[in-house]
Parts: C-alpha cells; structure tokens; sequence
C-alpha cells in the first residue's frame, strides 16, 4: 500500500525528514507517532502528494504522489486533524460538494447515517460540535469509499466523550481492513488501534513494529504492586525471578517490585505470603507503555 | 473538473446568498451610492443614465476586487481551502467558480438598478441590453480575475485589504466611477486612461444612455476580455492552498502584467485623443446626449416612453 524509502525533505537548509524507510501492508493499521516537529506531518504531506519531497523512494497505491498527484487524491482518503469548512455549508451540502470531486462516490445518505449525522444533514457546519465536525471530516474522507485512509490526529482537541466515538469508528474501518495511516498524539490510542507504530524523532524513524514489540524492546521491565493485610516479615525478601529492584512502602504493608518476569513472580510471590500467613489484599501489575518507551526512546514527552 | 465547476458554484452561490456582508455590498450599497449621486445631481432622465453608469461600475469593482480578493483569502486563512487540497480537484474549478459566483451575483443588481432607475428617475430603460450586458460580464470576469490574484499574492486579510485598497480607491476616483472624468483636473483626466475602470464607466453610460448607437466598445472588451484571460492564468499559476505556501518573488509584479492591456489602451487613447488643454469638458449628460435629443439639463423632458417626473429642485 505505502512504500518509502530512504525519504528526505528539505526546507532552506534544514533537513526536516533524514532519511526515512517504512512499508505499509494491505489492511494494516500504522500509526506514525513523535513530538511536534519530528517530521511527521512532513512525511504524511509527502504520501499525500501535497509536498514535494527531497529526494528518496515513495509509492502510494503504486502511485509517486509527486508525479501522479490527483490520481493518487482520488484513490485515497485524508481526515485533517481540523475539520475546516465554510461556516455556513450544510452537512448535506458539504458531502454533495466533496462527492462531485471524485470519480467513484458512495452514497452519502448511508454514510451519514453510518456517521450518526443524517440527524443534522441541514445543519450549519459552524452548528455541530466538535465531535460532530469530526465525524463530519471522517465522512468527507471516506466518500469515495477509499482503501487507504490518512488520519492526522483525528482526536485531538475532542473531548473525551467524542474521543471515543472517534476511536471507535476508526476501530469499525479496521475491522473492515481497510489500510490506515494514523498519527496520533495520544499514546493510548496507538498502542489500541495500531498493528504497528513508527517513532519519529528529528526527522529519524527510532523504533519501529508492534506496540507491544516496541514496549519489550526498550524497557521490557513490569512493575508488580502488593498491597498486604499484614505487615510483611522484616529482613531480607526473596529474590524474585527476573527481580530488577523492590521497596517497601512506609506503612511495611505494601511491596513494589521491578522485575522482567512478572509471572514467574506473582506465581513465586503468591505462595511465600500464604508460607508467612499474610493475607494478598490487592495486586496490580503495570507493563510498560508505550508513552515509557517513547520518552526513553526520545528524552521526551510526547506532547512536547 | 467539469463535474466540480457546478458544485462549486452552486455551494459559492449558496455561501455568498447566506452572507448578509454580501447581499449589502452587491445590491444595497450600490443602491445607496445610486440614491446619493441621483439625488445630489438631481439626475433625471437620461442623466440618470451618468449615474446608474458609475454606480454599475462601483458594484462591479466590489463585487470583483472585494468579492473575490478577500474570500479566497479568508478560506485559505481558515484552512477550508487546504481541506479541498487534499481531494483531486486543481485550482482551476475554484477560480472558475468564483468568476462565475461573482457573475451570477451581479445580473441581479444590474436589473433591478436599471428598473429603479426608470422607474424614480425616468431613465429610459436601456435600448442596448445585449451591448450592457456584455460589458456588465466581462466587467465583472474582469475585476474577479484581478481580486483572485490579489488573493493569490497577500499574506492574509490584512495584507488583502491594504492591496485591494490601493487598487479600489484610483479606480474608483480617477477611473470616473465616483467623480465624473470630466471633473478632474487635466493631469488626472490623463492618468484616467491608464485606469480600467475608465474605460467600463465611459462604455456602460454609453451603453445605458443614448451615446454613439454604433459603438460596439470592441477595444474596451477586448481589454476586459484579456485581463479575464490573463488574471485567471496568473491566479491559476500563483494558486496557494495554505497561509503557509511561499509567495514567488515575482508574483506582485503578476498585478502589473494583468493591468497591462489597460496600460497600452491609455496609450492608445491618448495617441488618438488626447483630452484638450484647460478646456471645459462637455458634462457627463451633455456628453451622451445627441444634438436632436431633448438636454438632459432640463430634466422634465426625458423620453416619450420614460414615466413623467418632476425635478426635485426647480431650475
């Protein structure tokens, strides 16, 4: 579906993408992930065949964005992450105008209604709400019923509500296997909707593959969490499989431990407390996120 | 792009009809001007015809340089026109939409300007509409493809207004739409043939009024005509999508090149009629009136098909 390689963009001396290299499978979800001005949105410009690139290797449905530019547009759909349209253009309106642009349209009362906006078909844009504008924008996008969909962001600025309506039409264009390119502040919404992710930082991709691949390969360490019933036995505590480190907490009741093993060690762990007579009142078990390998990946927030 | 044109038009004709800015600026403000400029010259008759030339062309300066040079510029800073970018359309269905919006927009206001006119003032209703409204179009086509290239070259709304302001106000004043040519000192009736409006003003009164039957305004359409062409290529050329896109260096000078067919048009006059030297010029009425026709200083004569009226101020 999207193959790059070695991309480089250029503006007046300074190199916003370095290089970059990634495929894209037929049906995949792929998230590209990074903090403001690592070059991300540069890349998406470039498939999309609105930028020019500097050099390197692209193919979008087997198209150059840069030579092939409008029969590439009317293959694929794009989803901005600020759904702008004029003021006063009705819903309805705004699906029919956007229809007449493409050669292959699907109709667009069954994609409102799909939307959850055949309700507000004569509403004013500058009426709906910024879930609704969204909506909207995903339904713009996916009127000529695209294989390929480029998401920039799509929740961003929504509240939570919206948020997950968001996540979950998105999730409905997965199960449908279409191919979406997302980029994404938020963490939580790669590591649900993404087969894979892509982390891009000062132009560079620095790690890429599965969520949870990403999150093994960087920290691979879970925090394990006891919350006891009684206080637990002074001295030296047992060494865990895969132990990393471990605290007590002040009230000698609670045990944090580290480990790259969290099974082994809650199978280990269980049986000591029942040998001390120590009643397991909570558990909780903390894997590595993605947003913890994205800051020990890059040094930084992703919001930054 | 033939499938989109109509949209685009349709959904401009839609957006400008819900704007209360546009409706004032296309029919009403011209109407005020109208009213003003009929009352303060007492205009009556086929004076009014001076009148209702001007005014036509006061509406067709707005509604181009204002209409389009401002709107493109205010979907472009709210990012509407980076949204159309990212579907297969090129620029062409846009500016053609908006030269046609524009159009459309205006042959209302021609009609209804001409009806009032002969109906408060007994202007005799236009003999030559085909002349009219050929002039009308390719006034509007005209002054559209000069707003999309202002579009095309300013950063923002500001930056929009102060350009269209310089364009606007000499066009407006030294181009006869708001003071009669004939008023001017000889210095500015000079520059005058340098402004297109000049040449829309003279040729729509003649139009409106009883001027020269024969005259076909070939050289004034031809003008008209290769500015469309020439401004529409121009804006196609210097299209940006985004705020962001960089303006080519040379694109002011675009405005230069649009303005160029009135440039040699002013030669061209002054080569074969230079305005004479310190002499009263014939005034706007005396000017289109025929020696055999009654003088529209006597504004109770009028025409036999016009409706009588009474001067607001006796002579």
């Amino acid at each position: 579906m999207i193959y790059v390689k070695e991309l480089r963009k250029q503006y007046d001396g300074f190199l916003a993408v370095k290089g970059i290299s990634f495929e894209v499978r037929p049906g995949e979800v792929f998230g590209l992930l990074g903090p403001n001005g690592a070059g991300k949105t540069t890349t998406v410009e470039i498939l999309e065949g609105l930028r020019q690139r500097s050099g390197g290797e692209v193919r979008v449905l087997g198209f150059d964005p840069a030579a092939d530019g409008l029969q590439l547009k009317d293959r694929i759909g794009v989803c901005l992450q600020q759904a702008a349209l004029p003021d006063r253009l009705r819903v309805r309106e705004a699906i029919a105008l956007f229809a007449s642009f493409y050669s292959r349209t699907v109709p667009g009362e069954a994609l409102l209604r799909r939307l959850q906006l055949w309700e507000k078909r004569d509403t004013f844009f500058m009426h709906l709400s910024g879930g609704q504008k969204q909506r909207l924008a995903l339904a713009l996008a996916l009127i000529n019923d695209p294989q390929l969909l480029f998401l920039d962001e799509p929740s961003t600025g929504l509240d939570a509500q919206a948020r997950l309506e968001i996540r979950s039409l998105i999730g409905e264009l997965r199960a449908e296997k279409r191919t979406l390119l997302l980029t994404t502040h938020y963490i939580e919404e790669a590591e649900r909707l993404c087969d894979r992710v892509a982390i891009i930082d000062e132009g560079r991709i620095i790690a890429m593959g599965a969520p949870r691949e990403i999150q093994e390969h960087t920290l691979g360490a879970s925090t394990i969490e006891l919350q006891t019933g009684q206080v637990l036995p002074p001295g030296e505590l047992p060494a865990w499989p895969g132990l990393l480190r471990q605290s007590r907490d002040g009230s000698g009741r609670g045990l944090t431990i580290v480990t790259t093993r969290p099974a082994a060690t809650v199978m280990d762990a269980v049986p000591w407390l029942i040998a001390h007579r120590i009643e397991l009142q909570d558990i909780r078990i903390r894997r590595p996120s993605l947003e913890d390998a994205f800051i020990e990946l890059t040094g930084k927030n992703l919001r930054d | 792009m033939w499938r989109a044109l109509p949209a685009l038009i349709l959904t401009d004709l839609r957006l400008a009809l819900r704007m209360r800015t546009v409706v004032f600026f296309n029919y009403l403000f011209p109407l005020m001007f109208f009213f003003a400029f009929a009352e303060f010259l007492d205009a009556h008759g086929e004076a009014c015809a001076q009148v209702a030339g001007m005014v036509l062309v006061i509406g067709i300066l707005g509604n181009g340089l204002w209409g389009a040079g401002m709107r493109l510029v205010q979907e472009r800073e709210a990012n509407i026109l980076r949204r159309f970018r990212v579907t297969p359309i090129s620029p062409t269905p846009i500016l053609l939409a908006s030269v046609v919006t524009g159009w459309l927009l205006y042959l209302p206001a021609l009609a209804l300007l001409c009806a009032l006119a002969h109906w408060i003032y007994g202007m005799p209703l236009p003999t030559r509409w085909v002349s009219l409204l050929v002039l009308t179009s390719c006034g509007i086509w005209a002054f559209r493809a000069i707003g999309l290239i202002v579009a095309s070259v300013v950063n923002g709304v500001q930056e929009s207004t102060v350009l269209i302001q310089l364009l606007y106000m000499p066009m407006l004043f030294l181009g006869g739409a708001a003071i009669p040519v004939e008023l001017l000192p000889a210095w500015a009736q000079v520059a005058a043939r340098f402004v297109p409006s000049y040449y829309l003003v003279s040729s729509m009164q003649n139009a409106l009024g009883r001027g020269d039957p024969s005259a076909w305004y070939g050289s004034e359409i031809a003008a008209m005509l290769l500015t469309t062409g020439v401004g529409l290529f121009i804006s196609r050329q210097a299209f940006r999508w985004e705020k962001d896109d960089p303006i080519s260096p040379r694109a002011r000078w675009y405005l230069a090149a649009v303005l160029a067919p009135f440039l040699l048009l002013g030669v061209w006059q002054l080569a074969t009629a230079p305005p004479a030297d310190g002499a009263r010029k014939p005034s706007p009425a005396e000017r289109i009136t025929p020696p055999d026709t009654p003088s529209s200083a006597d504004p109770a004569a009028g025409c036999a098909q016009c409706p009588p009226h009474r001067p607001r101020f006796p002579a």
